[in-house]
């Protein structure tokens, strides 16, 4: 819907302020029609006009006043979700973040992990320890092998050395002639029982031997098996070292990267609120909007009457009409012919009473 | 235990805002959009330590508002702040004779309005 005045030319020429054009007399906007009653009907289709273009004016207004608050609304409903999400994540007592504590709980489980690695590791050593003390004995054993050794040598040194003397009883025994028989007998016997401690002597120095060989193989492994061990728990140690080190270094990356996050995420924060706090324009403009609205239909309402009546209003009664409802200083500054200054930023002074 | 608050303001942004400020230093906060819910708030509230209110409002503006507060045998000495975009004298002196404490103009920053809460605030 297009609403078209058909005004003479120096009717729409403005002066500096729109809100010195409005306080203009009256007379000047329309000289011709209030001189002539002749264009009586002329005067009330152009305040009917006005009427319909303020009525239209101001519904176009409440409806961009609704829009810009349900979309205030909107967002401010917006960031005060982003801000209880943030909160989550950066305000310490919401687990989100790393506090001194936490870093000190992770500190204090990284050194319980080591702790019982290292102590596995001492287990580990313990067991080779006593597995070494287990070999010492066994050495031992192979020393008492040896010992045994000698002594089944020494059995069938004597074997010999017995035997050598029962052949020589049995010398004795023959030259002795009849008389020597039965010692000759006993000195056979002597030789049969030096014969077979020889044998038992040289069995038992066999068996003693191949315990002996037995017992070399098991302590050359076990050294071997010892030395791996050895280099085993070496090993482990340099691990159990490089993988605290890695966990310190992964910890401590987390706990930096943690620290970040808070710190961009304590920023965000402060801007949200920031934006938060800009939305009061949307009161402000709110405000002076109802009152270009009130002004619009306050001001129809009064060129009807004026039309009707013939009594235009005064510049002071026009004055008043149109700034009535104010309740901005760039209103009234606007209003003197001064450029409206947006508030954009705060007022610092409180007035205490 | 939190201190509370009463915002009185049409305008459910500029509230939800000033509620921001309010619960994030940690007060309770009321609400009420006219003087008339206002007081409505106060009859059935318990101690209302402060109250924050705008001037231009439908039903009951600030200063009528504050007037009846004043009256009010429970809450007449709860210190009012107002915070308007209003910021001519007279309106001001209007304020005062009606017993606010504080004026603070809009836009105003969060700093500015806690500080104005903690001089005022009732113990």
């Amino acid at each position: 819907m297009s609403v078209l005045l058909h005004l003479p030319a120096e009717r729409t020429e403005r002066p500096a302020g729109f809100g010195a054009w409005l306080m203009q007399p009256f007379s000047r906007l329309l000289p011709a029609a209030a001189s002539r009653s002749s264009h009586a009907p002329a005067l009330e289709a152009v305040a009917d006009r006005m009427d319909q273009a303020s009525q239209l004016w101001s519904t176009h207004l409440g409806t961009a006043q609704d829009q810009m608050h349900t979309a205030t609304q909107t967002l401010l409903d917006g960031f005060t979700t982003i801000l209880q999400e943030l909160d989550a994540i950066v305000a310490p007592d919401h687990g989100g973040s790393v506090t001194a504590s936490e870093v000190e709980s992770r500190a204090d489980t990284l050194a319980g992990c080591e702790n019982r690695l290292r102590e596995l590791l001492t287990r580990f050593s313990g067991f080779v320890e006593s597995r070494d003390r287990v070999l010492g004995s066994v050495r031992s054993l192979s020393t008492a092998s040896q010992n045994l050794a000698q002594m089944a040598e020494d059995v069938g040194k004597l074997a010999r050395q017995t035997n050598l003397l029962s052949i020589n009883a049995a010398i004795e025994a023959a030259r002795a002639g009849e008389s020597g028989r039965g010692f000759s007998v006993v000195a056979a016997e002597v030789r049969r029982l030096s014969t077979e401690s020889g044998t038992t002597g040289k069995h038992i120095g066999d068996q003693v031997g191949r315990f002996g060989a037995q017992m070399q193989t098991v302590l050359r492994d076990a050294d071997q098996q010892a030395a791996s061990d050895q280099q085993s728990v070496q090993s482990s140690g340099q691990i159990v070292n490089e993988v605290i080190e890695h966990m310190n270094g992964a910890v401590s990356g987390l706990n930096q990267r943690a620290a970040e996050l808070r710190e961009r995420g304590a920023m965000v924060k402060a801007q949200v609120e920031q934006l938060m706090i800009a939305f009061q324009f949307q009161d402000r403009v709110h405000q002076i909007l109802d009152q270009v609205r009130q002004s619009m239909s306050q001001a129809a309402q009064r060129l009807q009457a004026a039309v009707a009546t013939g009594h235009i209003p005064d510049p002071a009664e026009w004055e008043a009409l149109l700034t009535a409802g104010y309740t901005t200083d760039e209103q009234r500054s606007a209003t003197a012919g001064g450029a409206a200054q947006a508030a954009t930023s705060s007022s610092s002074e409180t007035t205490f009473f | 235990m939190a201190k509370t608050i009463l915002i009185v303001d049409d305008s459910s942004s500029l509230r939800m805002v000033v509620k921001l400020a309010l619960t994030r230093a940690g007060y309770d906060v009321l609400e009420a959009g006219d003087g008339k819910e206002g007081l409505a708030q106060l009859e059935k509230a318990g101690k209302v330590h402060l109250i924050v209110s705008d001037v231009n409002m439908p039903v009951m503006d600030g200063i009528a508002f504050v007037t009846e507060v004043k009256k009010h045998p429970r809450h007449k000495f709860t210190p009012v702040v107002m915070l308007t975009t209003e910021g001519q004298d007279a309106k001001k002196e209007q304020g005062k004779a009606a017993g606010a404490k504080a004026w603070i103009v809009k836009p105003f920053n969060p700093p500015q309005l806690l500080d104005a809460v903690s001089k005022l605030i009732l113990p």
